[in-house]
């Protein structure tokens, strides 16, 4: 029943790039994991206990305190490009 | 066909805390860029976010001061997008158990009370801030800026249902729940420093439809008078190209404040596209009773309970709408003031009147001192039971506003208290009407507008030392018995 989604968009969503031979590869591949998680749907839970998180732990919080950052230099080292202080990426909106 | 506008408002508020949501890096407000990161913020490989306990009381508070039901077992998600604003590719979220659900604010428009209901309050973090260089145009922009200094700043999203139905509705909302956010104190709710943004989903569909429109979100208003703006427009928009039989498309716009109109910014995205998942960092969130009453310890104030004790002194919804949404200190003045002179409507008039425009005029944006609610009431009082005129009462005001001085020994220092001795006044009336008998012979009835000239003459004659309401008394005796 989910068997029709678009490559294009999941690869659009993700911002990759495939090639047409990988799309129908990948389509096939999906489709497979698709019909495992179909699977999924036929299994009777409505007797369990919902389970939210895979993990029993609960969240630890912290004092709002604050601590020395990385310095402008370090935090700024590893970009290919920077001005006036700023990280410069390609044009995006939003 | 007659059309029904339907908007639902989606507010991000800044939580004013010392550190960022999921680490320690210090919230700062300054021009200079990317001064405060760390892994966390930054994304880097490895960095782990813990959240910080602070704004998790502040989202409680929230969400208990917009009568939302606390979510007691919650959790983080991930909203995933490639927008470079948040380097991690994505943005710690919540999506199906946020913090506060089905609440609701009560808001003023005019004299009447309305309410909005808030269909959810959930935690994220905020992005970095883009500059985009180029034309000017955001569309056309040839490189974009980062600076991730805002990256991860506590932000709390409040989310409306789709229930407010005209422009002056949403202002009369992000006012209240400005407010709100001021009156706990969890944030500085300044809108032109960011601190409150807000997008307004608008549709429009037929009245009497149970089904609302295609939705279109609109973006860019950072002010009250945009978000007004904007609505409207859109609205118009909407009704127009519904009526012309063309189709509304589901996407987001944005304000233009130099034309004045929406413009398309991209097809919306879908909350699938958003690949929402459970943020396998941050196990669930436990907010237990006592977590939820220490909350509550903390609400001293907020605008309803602010509203009801002026409207127990007496004023008018809008008045006390008014004073609600004021300054803190003309708030506490007021309500110190009333209970000195027992009259609201005169106290309200005198200080949001005078006493503003003669401080705006002045430029002095906090009073002096010595000026307190029993000064005030006295000056109030003296005018109120005619011992001086308002004109006095004025220049008492403006000389106080200078000056210590005690308001009552200064009027009578200054021979301002008005004289109510009939003998004084019945020889300044038969003086007035000597000297102007062709008025007096003009004259039809006591309600004449003639009766107010020569109040005036009297008055004018005596150097106003004379009570108006006492001339005009004597005046109507001598002229029609």
């Amino acid at each position: 029943m989910t068997k029709d989604f678009n490559i294009d968009d999941i690869s659009n969503l993700a911002s990759i790039h495939l090639e047409e031979k990988e799309k129908l590869k990948l389509q096939k591949d999906l489709e497979i994991v698709l019909e495992h998680v179909d699977a999924l749907k036929n299994i009777d839970v409505k007797d369990e206990k919902i389970d939210i998180h895979p993990l029993s732990k609960i969240l630890d919080l912290r004092e709002d305190e604050s601590t020395p950052s990385l310095s402008h230099e370090d935090a700024m080292k590893n970009s290919p490009e920077t001005k006036d202080g700023h990280f410069v990426v390609p044009p995006s909106i939003e | 066909m007659s059309l029904k506008p339907t908007i639902g408002m989606e507010t991000h508020v800044e939580l004013d805390t010392e550190s960022k949501m999921f680490c320690s890096c210090k919230v700062v407000e300054t021009d200079e860029p990317n001064i405060s990161l760390c892994p966390t913020c930054l994304g880097l490989p490895g960095a782990l976010p813990v959240p910080n306990k602070k704004a998790i009381e502040y989202i409680v508070m929230l969400s208990l001061g917009a009568n939302c039901s606390i979510t007691k077992e919650g959790m983080f998600h991930r909203k995933n997008y490639f927008y470079p604003d948040l380097p991690k590719n994505y943005q710690i979220s919540q999506f199906d158990f946020p913090v506060g659900v089905e609440g609701s604010l009560e808001i003023v428009i005019e004299d009447n009370l309305h309410t909005v209901a808030i269909e959810r309050v959930h935690m994220e973090e905020d992005t970095g801030k883009s500059i985009h260089l180029g034309s000017g145009r955001i569309d056309s922009a040839t490189s974009t800026l980062l600076d991730f200094n805002r990256s991860g700043v506590p932000l709390v999203e409040v989310v409306t249902k789709p229930i407010i139905s005209s422009a002056k509705m949403a202002v009369a909302y992000i006012e209240e729940l400005r407010q709100l956010v001021i009156d706990l104190g969890i944030s500085k709710g300044k809108l032109e420093k960011g601190n409150l943004r807000f997008d307004a989903n608008i549709s429009v569909a037929e009245e009497g439809s149970d089904e609302l429109g295609v939705k279109v979100e609109i973006k860019n208003m950072n002010s009250l008078k945009s978000l007004e703006k904007a609505i409207d427009y859109e609205i118009l928009r909407q009704t127009k190209m519904v009526q012309d039989k063309e189709s509304i498309i589901q996407e987001t716009r944005h304000w233009d404040e130099n034309k004045q109109v929406t413009l398309s910014m991209r097809t919306k995205e879908g909350s699938a596209d958003y690949r929402y998942f459970s943020d396998p960092d941050l196990p669930n969130m436990v907010i237990n009773d006592e977590f939820i009453e220490i909350s509550q310890n903390q609400i001293k104030e907020t605008p309803e309970k602010k509203r009801k004790t002026l409207l127990d002194t007496g004023l008018s919804l809008s008045d006390s709408n008014y004073l609600d949404k004021g300054q803190r200190w003309l708030y506490e003045l007021y309500l110190s003031t009333v209970k000195e002179t027992g009259d609201c409507k005169s106290t309200f008039n005198f200080l949001t009147g005078e006493l503003q425009g003669q401080m705006r005029k002045a430029e002095i944006s906090e009073l002096p001192q010595w000026v307190n609610s029993e000064k005030l009431a006295s000056l109030i009082n003296l005018f109120e039971n005619n011992e001086i005129s308002f004109t006095s009462a004025k220049d008492i005001l403006a000389k106080l506003l200078i000056e210590d001085i005690d308001p009552k020994s200064f009027a009578s220092d200054n021979n301002l208290i008005q004289s109510s001795d009939n003998d004084e006044i019945k020889a300044l009336v038969t003086l007035v009407i000597n000297e102007n008998q062709d008025i007096v012979e003009r004259l039809e009835n006591p309600e004449d507008k003639l009766v107010g000239f020569l109040v005036g003459q009297v008055m004018k004659s005596s150097e106003s030392k004379v009570n108006p309401g006492s001339v005009k008394e004597v005046l109507l005796k001598e002229l029609f018995g």
